[in-house]
């Protein structure tokens, strides 16, 4: 094919895999690495590979699956979001001190704002923290380069490597042209070396040692990575402020540069920042009077700056230290620190007044919110219902929107709603307080990181309610399959692992599942799970909560529609604007009480049940 | 060619990133480059979304405030709250009720920047057509009709053949098509 096709920087990334001949990528969705995946499942049926892909049941799971797959001297890649990262660090850390023999790209994407995550981290620095190579693209072109790239050096230097998109590389489009894809994968082969695959402390140090010596000399290969790391310097000449930029920032610095035709000021582009490239910054550096440093999210190149003196950045405050760099921040950056040297400043500074008018127009604040019909309201409607004096632990996912409905309380990492709701129990129960405590988590997120915290809840006696809120999908990332549904990546069939037995598997001996679009039976359900949880003999009583999601399983997961109307019965109490915050409920000014927007309506019918004064009616 | 910048915005479930494909793939078609950004994930239930399309030798993907040449907007609120992209000179489409108006308070700056503003009932239109969610279409069918940059209508359409799923193919073109019609009736009477 030679027509330019246009790509997501997640599908640019699948194509540089592939094109890369990578014959094994595992994965754990998340944003915004979610679609990494799923576009090379498309290649694998466009192109007819025999790729093995899997959704791992956390990163950790899929990290380990893909490094024992490089072992075997393939080359393989696993993705998962940054957060995700923090949960292969484990295998991170020992896999760049045993190495590799095939390539092994761990591909963590960024997500600066943050859009869509818990924390703004720097994967960068993971990079740096494992001691492991790390390219950060500054477009899905570069991205895709990069692919093939980070498995190469790989290769060579026997070592992990990390390739680190930040969100607007991966949910950037751009057209590219496809290369060649390679057909002949390696066969799999392991020779014994328990010394080194199996390394015991005193090898580890060796180990350590022969990492240091790979990072010495993949530094040196990055000092000449053009067009990846490069200046634009004009030999000998002096420059009073120089600028350098890394990933996307790059894209940004770039265009405003040439969008103000100035040519006067050289760029450092610096997308393979560490092993820290120390010859090429040094030159850039003794070339420039002081250099502004634009980097996302953290601190990584400017810390390896030696000369503080001469850097512009984060440490100095120059450099917004939380939030994107989106175009008209770096902008702003540019100029003032253009203006703090005396030099001339950009001409296109806008005055801020369309931004004052924007807040001077009282516009409506749109928080994220469940869809319409979404079964997690329905289930938090009840939960409130049943125990309104609970603390709501909860976790990851669609769901953590049940905040809207005073449904959460908590919201940790993936898995937390269990841990800390065994965590507060014993913290109450150390007072003999009775605490209620009703922990929520999603199926996708219960297989990934539920059970580890629920084995350790049962053993030490800890006392609250779960609902798993089974929705059959990994909705908020799009969908993905779980093992709940034994449905695989390539969309094969694979084995059903039935939360029912899963939980049973850790010790629980309440378990009820029930559909919480029949909110009358599910708060009675969830007071009888209470009544256990006090009992003496009692324990922890988990509820399934199964209802398909409304948009995985449109027409299948409201079977019996419902068109619903509001009477004059409405006495404008809130109550279910408040409670149920259903997008399709809202006031009506003319007609004087809430009313239903049936273009959002997704006629599920559970709010039905829920208004107090009985307004809420079948139309 | 200079550089083309749209910032397209409005609520998730409006079918804005299919508004922003169609766009994309009519300037490939042409030879031209692209660069897009997209909303995903938490932000996209039910929040606004907003999409960047630049066209041009660009390198990065992120419409800078104050610099998009055209807005296009499924929402009324949501065109408000992006209007600090727009250029001097600008132009700005929004979908808005049959009877709507520009708000006061923002008229003055759209002035004093040579924003052109044009509202149209696209919901309408697109119920009009037998299609209520397809207002995405009905918009882009009546921006289409203003335009005569690197986006001519005629292989907009073609575009919308092309990428159409085939159970919607027909009555995506109808809703352009009406779009367009009226579009091009607002401006003869200019």
């Amino acid at each position: 094919m030679t027509h330019e096709e246009i790509f997501l920087g997640n599908g640019a990334i699948a194509l540089g895999l592939v094109e890369a001949g990578c014959q094994v990528v595992t994965s754990y969705p998340g944003t915004p690495s979610s679609e990494i995946l799923p576009e090379v499942v498309r290649l694998i049926k466009s192109e007819n590979l025999n790729t093995y892909v899997e959704w791992s049941t956390n990163e950790k799971v899929a990290l380990d699956n893909a490094f024992a797959a490089a072992v075997s001297g393939k080359r393989a890649a696993c993705c998962m979001k940054q957060v995700g990262l923090n949960v292969a660090a484990d295998s991170l850390m020992s896999a760049a001190y045993l190495g590799t023999n095939g390539g092994l790209v761990i591909i963590s994407c960024d997500d600066p704002g943050p859009h869509s995550s818990q924390t703004e981290q720097d994967t960068r620095l993971m990079a740096r923290f494992a001691k492991v190579p790390v390219l950060d693209p500054s477009d899905p072109h570069e991205a895709r380069e990069m692919a093939g790239l980070a498995l190469a050096l790989s290769e060579e230097f026997k070592i992990p490597v990390i390739l680190r998109p930040a969100i607007r590389v991966c949910h950037a489009r751009q057209g590219l042209i496809r290369g060649e894809i390679p057909r002949n994968g390696r066969k799999a082969s392991f020779e014994k070396n328990p010394a080194r695959w199996a390394a015991t402390p005193k090898f580890r140090f060796i180990l350590h040692g022969e990492l240091n010596r790979k990072l010495k000399d993949i530094a040196n290969r990055f000092d000449t990575l053009a067009p990846h790391n490069a200046h634009n310097l004009t030999t000998g000449k002096k420059y009073p402020l120089g600028i350098l930029a890394a990933g996307v920032s790059y894209a940004v610095v770039k265009d405003i540069l040439s969008d103000e035709a100035r040519d006067d000021i050289p760029v450092l582009k610096l997308c393979a920042p560490y092993p820290f490239p120390e010859k090429l910054a040094g030159e850039f550096m003794s070339a420039c009077d002081k250099v502004l440093v634009i980097e996302e999210t953290d601190t990584v190149i400017e810390y390896f700056l030696r000369d503080h003196e001469k850097v512009l950045g984060r440490l100095s405050g120059h450099v917004p230290s939380e939030g994107e760099l989106v175009p008209e921040v770096v902008y702003g950056v540019i100029d003032r620190a253009l203006s703090s040297l005396g030099l001339k400043g950009l001409r296109d500074r806008g005055d801020g007044a369309a931004a004052e008018l924007v807040k001077g127009l009282h516009l409506p604040v749109r928080k994220p919110t469940l869809c319409p019909g979404c079964p997690h309201r329905a289930s938090f409607f009840a939960i409130r219902k049943a125990r309104p004096k609970a603390i709501f632990t909860s976790d990851i996912g669609c769901y953590t929107l049940g905040l809207n409905l005073g449904g959460v309380d908590t919201c940790l990492d993936m898995g937390a709603a269990i841990t800390m709701a065994s965590g507060f129990y014993h913290s109450f129960a150390q007072d003999q307080i009775d605490q209620p405590i009703v922990a929520t988590i999603g199926d996708s997120t219960f297989y990934h990181s539920g059970t580890a915290g629920l084995l350790n809840a049962v053993y030490n006696d800890a006392r609250f309610i779960l609902v798993i809120l089974d929705n059959q999908t990994t909705a908020m990332t799009g969908m993905q399959p779980t093992p709940g549904l034994g449905i695989r990546a390539d969309g094969s069939r694979g084995k059903v692992i039935p939360l029912e037995k899963v939980v049973a598997g850790c010790g629980i001996e309440f378990i009820e599942v029930v559909d919480p679009y029949d909110v009358k039976g599910m708060t009675g359900l969830i007071r009888k799970a209470a009544d256990y949880v006090y009992h003496p003999d009692g324990g922890i009583a988990v509820i399934i909560a199964r209802h398909p999601c409304v948009i995985a399983y449109r027409e299948e997961a409201i079977p019996k529609k419902v068109k619903v109307t509001i009477t004059d019965d409405c006495v404008e109490c809130n109550f279910c604007l408040d409670r149920f915050e259903c997008p399709a409920l809202y006031k009506d000014e003319k007609l004087g009480h809430t009313a239903i927007n049936q273009g959002l309506c997704a006629q599920c019918g559970v709010c039905l049940e829920i208004c107090p004064k009985g307004a809420i009616v079948a139309a | 060619m200079e550089n083309m910048n749209f910032v397209l915005s409005g609520l998730g479930g409006q079918g804005i990133l299919f508004m922003t494909k169609l766009l994309a793939q009519t300037a490939v078609n042409r030879g031209l480059k692209i660069m897009a950004a997209e909303t995903h994930g938490m932000a996209q239930r039910g929040g606004s979304v907003v999409s960047h399309l630049r066209i041009g030798d660009v390198a990065g993907s992120l419409v800078r405030a104050g610099s998009a040449h055209v807005l296009l907007a499924l929402d009324e609120s949501e065109a408000y709250r992006s209007i600090p992209f727009l250029a001097r000179g600008g132009r700005l489409y929004v979908n808005a009720p049959p009877d709507a108006v520009v708000r006061e308070e923002v008229r003055p700056y759209l002035d004093r920047m040579e924003i052109t503003c044009r509202l149209f009932p696209a919901s309408e239109t697109a119920r009009d057509s037998g299609s209520p969610m397809a207002s995405n279409l009905a918009l882009l069918g009546f921006f289409a009709a203003f335009q005569n940059g690197p986006i001519p209508s005629r292989e907009l359409r073609q575009t919308i053949d092309q990428v159409s799923p085939d159970r919607f193919r027909e009555i995506n073109l109808k809703v352009f098509d009406l779009g367009f019609e009226r579009g091009s009736a607002k401006k003869e009477k200019r």
